[in-house]
Formats: C-alpha cells, structure tokens, sequence
C-alpha cells in the first residue's frame, strides 16, 4: 500500500506547482509583435503603451528566413504565433491559401483605414472580401551606383545624367558593356538575379496569370525577356555574383566590387551598414530603368490563434497609421506605403548626406507613385527561386541562358504538378 | 501484484518519452506520407502511394542521394582513418592531449559553419588567399560540386574525427596488454601488432562509429545548409550540387509546404538509413576479421 503511494504523491506536487504558475492572473494584456530584420519599431512600442494604458507590446525580432519559416510552422501546429506577425509580400500567397488561420481584420472595421494606402498595396493584403493585413512598409526602387567607378569608367556621375543614360533596361545593359570595356577589375552590378527581379516587378504579371493564377511563366514574355536580358548580362561576367544581403555582399559594397545595384528604399541602411562611415560619398542613388518599381514591403497580420485578438488589431493599426508610417521615414528611412505620408512636403525634402545629399524623399516619391500593382500567384514562392538558380549557373558559367532557361521552366511544371 | 507493477512504473517514463517523440512521430509521418497535405492548411485528400511513386521518379532526389552519398564517403573514411591514427598516437603516449582532441566537437556546429564560410569564401576567404600565394586560382568553393562537397566533408571530418579517436582510444586501453607482449615476443613489428590485435581488438567499437557515422552521415543537414552562403532555402546552391536528401526534404516541407511529399521521403530515408548501416556493417565485418 505504502509503495503506490509514491506516485501519487509526486502527481500531487506536481499539480502544486503548475497551479501556481497559472495562478499568477494577467491584469494587463501582453501582445508580442514579430518582426524581422529593421521595423523601427521599439521607440513607438514605448509610446504605444503610454497612450494605452493596461497593454504591454513586447517586440520578438528575428531574421527573415527563420521569422517566416517560424509563422508556417506556428500557424499549422495551432499555437506559438505571437499577437502581431509581420509578413513579407513574398510570404502573402501561402498566407492566402490558410486564411482561415488569420483573423479577418475587416470584422474590426479594417475596411474604413482603406484609403490610407496606395492602391496596390491595400489590394495585396486583401483577398474577395477579408482583410488579411495592413501594410507596412514598401520598397519603392531606385539605382544605387559608386561615383568613384563610374568616373573610372568616364560615365557621368551626376544622377541626372546617369538616369538620362538608362532610360530602359537595354540601354542599362549597353551602359554596363562600355563599363566593363574601360574597368576590368570591377563588375558593373552585384548578381544577375537582382536585375531579373527588378524587371520582373516592373510588370503587371509575371508567372501567374492575374485573371485565373494559371502559370504562365514559360509564355509571358516580360519573364522571357526580363531572364534573356539579366542573363546575357550575367553570362558576359559583368556581374560580382553576389547573393544580396551575404557577408561577401556586404564587403563587396564597402571594396567596391561592383559599380550599381537596384536599390528599394530599405536597402540604404544596409549598405550605410556594410560602406561603414568610411564609405560616405561613395555611394549615389539615382532612378532605376523602367523608371520606377518595388521591391519588397510586408503587413501586420493577426492569427486566429491569439489570445486578445481585437487588442492586437488595435495595436496593429496604430502602428500601420499614417503618423507612425512618417516617424518610420524619419528615423530609419522606411518608406511609407501611403501616399498621403509620402507626398508630405517633409517627407518629399528628405535628403541623405551618405549618399551625397541625394534628395531620397524624392526620389522614392517619384517611384513609388509610378508602381503598378504584381500580380503574385498564389503558388508564386514555389516558383520564383528557381528561375533565380537558373541564373545563377549562368553566372557560374554552367550552362547558357538558354539551357538553364529550359531547366528552370522544367523545374517549374515538376513543382507546380 | 504490486512488486509486479513496480518495475514497470519505473521504466513507464522511458517509455512514454520515446511513445511521444519516437513511436507517434513515425507513425504519424507513415499517416501524412499517404496523403496530399499541405503544411498549413492540412490534409488534402487521401492519395495512397502517389507521394512515393513521384519520389521515386524525382530526379532531384536522386541528385540528393548521390550528393549524401558522396559528401558520407568524402567525409567518413578520411575521418576514421585519421582518428585511428590519432589514437594510436594517443595511446602511446598523450596525456593531456585528450582535451584538446575533443574541442571541435563541442564548438557548436553553426559556429563551425560560420568559420567554414568565411574560410571558404570565394572572393575574400583565408583558403583562396592561401592557394593564391601558391599560384592556384582561385576556387569557387560554393558553385563547383567537388569542392562544394569537400568542403562540408571537411567540416564533418573537423568536428568528428576527435571524437571518434577518444573512442578508439578507450577501445585500444581495453585491449589486454599480454596480447601485445605475446605478439612482441614472437617478433611482431609494431605495424603487425596494430593489424593482428589492436584492431580486432577495438572491433566492437569500430562497428559503432561506423553505424553512428553512417546514420549522422544519411541525415546531415545543418553543415550544407549553412555552408550555402545564399540563404536557407534549402537548395544547396544554384545546380543543387551540394543538396543532401534532408535538406531536399526541407525545401519541400518547410519551402513548398508539401508535408505529404516530405512525409514520403522521411520513410525512404529512414530505409535508406537502414540499408546503409546494414552495408557498413557488413564491410567492417569483412575487411576486421576476428
């Protein structure tokens, strides 16, 4: 009799403790907010909580791959997902699919903030009539070029006149030959895959079709011609096959190993990070060919899972608002995805003394204004990598633009089975 | 009746350990591996053996066998023979070296990576400058396959080959000292009493670090994925040329969202584990005899 007893008794402690740690009431609503990379968001957490008394914000930052694969996984296993995600328009499309893991921001009235973003923006986050996410920020384009290689190469360094020679992404390509004939020793931009995507995210529709999000990335010539042109580029070595955001990437900017790169708004931290202080004055920014485009940009969603979902609603909300969307610019350059914010006069005076006094506000306005909505298919991050690895081993010198083109398209129809 | 129950209670905890993150895991994948089921939105309908059928007709997972395969060998037999070395130079004389032997492996194995990227960088790494000053081009480490593969091999064998001569090393301290008096009184050289008694005598132990190496080499994952500079996605650089089957088996649950796929290949890699352990078994078998 004595020896049953045992367990039992060590159940009964058990049951003692785990009481007590759920005994301890929550009188004040914690919402944790995901973000991932550089959102600016802590100052304004702060300040969130003053004016709302009773919540906590609690910020949990990651990196974007890690942040992402996180959400998936907390999403299928039902928990682990803090209040408010953020998500990268790349992500959305597999969001899409399991909406009915993500509250429906539209049931708190979501649908009244519509007019704060652009078009576009409002659009991605939307799916038939639920509200998925509020934007945050986006990534209007420009061209990031070194002033002391493009005078080595007897090219204009004045932004003007170097916007003047690229009107296109052809006459870009003729202007990266006459580079490399007078600069052997650097490459006229970091990889293939960032000018493929730029290009890519010029166009209306790139590998679904907008009207039944069937595949349509082996016919659509702007893909075609988007790869031929990124491709021959990168097949003439006038690329440092760099992969953006690596650490070889990131010296490559501060030694000036390639002479141009697409830049979104957010990327102007990053090379102010990898050029070091050092670098000030070497880096310009100018517009991008095509004129203006996006890269990049994400939304604040709420799971269904959480616990004070309306409370994180709110919090979300105040954070996408527009008063907070232009302190964002102010401070950490994050360009705001209404154009209510980036039209302001402040705003649109905004220059940068890193990149010689660039009138940034500017030129971001001016891109931002001018972006057509892209259409992404659902199936769209299945698809996308692999026609990027298929530049890749054109630029490894592995195949032709021609054999990894029929390889990637291949690829695509195997995955898309 | 109740001296019955006690054993039993006090192995239930073990038992209940490896139910929940051994048996159910199994069991569930062999469920999910039937089905077509996406990671989020769940199960989508029954589908028999489709997802082994496509698995088996995948070209990329062929590619990921053999690029398992490969680095297992590159990586494995280097680090046995080596560590055999380093034992037998332990045990002769070695206090004290021990520690030292041991600290890769408790270096964490992404600070491993880490260290091999930077090493291994193509245009600014420690290696290529090296090779430069000996007139030898530069290596793109990443985008050739060979050298793809000898790198994360080398970063295995780094972190493995310490541990396996400390096991070697206990083994040979086991092999009772009269043997190797009795074959050195018969004129035994040193090279002879190594083949005819130190290894026969550590054979039980060879055994097992080949069955570990075999298993950790089927499954190695986070050594290639972070050797990959390009990011996480799983793909082992732009032809997949240093993909092994987990990381394919990533890229599928964890990029594309196909669990029912992915739930397929666990199975066939757990059999290939299998098969591939039964394989060195057999060979250390043959090529030891008692």
């Amino acid at each position: 009799m004595r020896r049953g007893r045992v367990p039992w008794s060590l159940l009964a402690v058990l049951l003692v403790v785990l009481g007590g740690c759920s005994a301890t009431a929550h009188e004040r609503v914690r919402i944790t907010v995901a973000t991932f990379g550089e959102f600016g968001y802590e100052p304004l957490f702060a300040e969130y909580e003053r004016l709302n008394p009773g919540v906590d914000l609690v910020g949990r930052v990651t990196d974007f791959d890690s942040h992402h694969k996180g959400l998936i996984t907390a999403l299928a296993a039902g928990r682990g997902a803090a209040d408010v995600v953020a998500v990268e328009e790349q992500y959305l499309p597999a969001l899409r699919r399991s909406r009915d893991k993500l509250v429906d921001l539209s049931r708190f009235g979501a649908r009244d903030l519509r007019d704060q973003w652009t078009p576009w923006k409002w659009e991605q986050g939307v799916v038939g009539d639920t509200v998925l996410g509020l934007g945050t920020d986006m990534g209007g384009l420009a061209m990031c070029y070194r002033t002391d290689l493009m005078a080595r190469a007897g090219l204009p360094i004045d932004r003007d006149a170097l916007a003047a020679l690229w009107p296109t992404w052809q006459a870009y390509a003729e202007v990266a030959d006459r580079f490399s004939q007078r600069v052997p020793d650097a490459r006229f931009t970091d990889s293939a895959g960032t000018v493929y995507t730029a290009m890519l995210n010029q166009a209306e529709e790139n590998y679904f079709r907008t009207a039944d999000d069937a595949f349509i990335g082996d016919s659509n010539p702007a893909v075609s011609r988007a790869f031929t042109l990124a491709g021959a580029i990168g097949a003439k070595h006038q690329t440092a096959t760099l992969t953006t955001f690596t650490q070889p990437w990131n010296i490559g900017i501060n030694q000036g190993a390639f002479a141009t790169m697409t830049c979104p708004a957010w990327m102007l931290a990053q090379i102010k990070q990898a050029g070091g202080p050092g670098g000030a004055g070497t880096w310009d920014v100018t517009t991008v060919p095509g004129g203006a485009g996006n890269w990049g940009g994400s939304y604040l969603v709420v799971p269904a899972q959480g616990e004070h979902v309306e409370a994180a609603y709110q919090a979300a909300k105040w954070l996408t608002a527009p008063a907070q969307q232009k302190r964002l610019f102010e401070t950490d350059n994050i360009l705001p995805s209404q154009p209510g914010v980036y039209r302001d006069p402040s705003v649109l005076a905004r220059t940068d003394p890193y990149f010689r006094d660039a009138p940034i506000g500017r030129i971001y306005a001016a891109s931002s204004d001018a972006v057509r909505p892209n259409h992404r298919g659902v199936r769209d991050a299945d698809v996308r990598p692999i026609f990027g690895r298929a530049l890749g081993r054109v630029e490894d010198g592995k195949q032709t633009v021609d054999q990894a083109w029929r390889q990637a398209v291949d690829e695509a129809h195997t995955v898309l089975r | 009746m109740r001296r019955a129950v006690t054993p039993y209670l006090l192995v239930a905890p073990f038992f209940l350990v490896f139910g929940m993150f051994g048996v159910f895991p199994l069991l569930r994948t062999a469920w999910v591996s039937v089905h077509r089921w996406h990671l989020v939105a769940g199960p989508e309908g029954f589908a028999g053996l489709a997802n082994f059928r496509d698995l088996l007709l995948d070209p990329l997972f062929y590619n990921a066998v053999g690029n398992t395969l490969s680095i297992f060998l590159l990586a494995t037999i280097p680090q046995l023979g080596l560590a055999l070395g380093i034992a037998a130079l332990l045990a002769r004389r070695g206090a004290g070296w021990q520690v030292l032997v041991l600290v890769p492996n408790v270096v964490p194995v992404v600070a491993v990576a880490l260290v091999f990227g930077q090493l291994l960088g193509r245009d600014y790494g420690m290696v290529n400058f090296l090779l430069g000053r000996v007139g030898v081009g530069p290596v793109a480490w990443q985008a050739d396959t060979w050298a793809a593969h000898l790198g994360v091999a080398t970063m295995v064998m780094w972190r493995w080959t310490g541990y396996t001569a400390l096991l070697y090393l206990a083994a040979m301290r086991a092999v009772p000292r009269e043997l190797h008096e009795a074959a050195e009184l018969d004129g035994a050289g040193r090279w002879q009493r190594f083949r005819t008694v130190t290894l026969p005598g550590i054979r039980p132990t060879l055994l097992f670090t080949v069955v570990a190496s075999a298993i950790g080499g089927v499954q190695m994952f986070t050594e290639p994925q972070l050797f990959d500079g390009s990011g996480l996605a799983g793909a082992g650089g732009s032809d997949r040329q240093f993909q092994t089957v987990a990381m394919y088996l990533y890229e599928v649950g964890f990029g594309r969202f196909d669990a029912g796929y992915a739930a397929a290949m666990t199975w066939v890699l757990f059999l290939l584990c299998a098969a591939l352990t039964a394989a060195a078994v057999g060979l250390v078998r043959r090529v030891v005899r008692r």
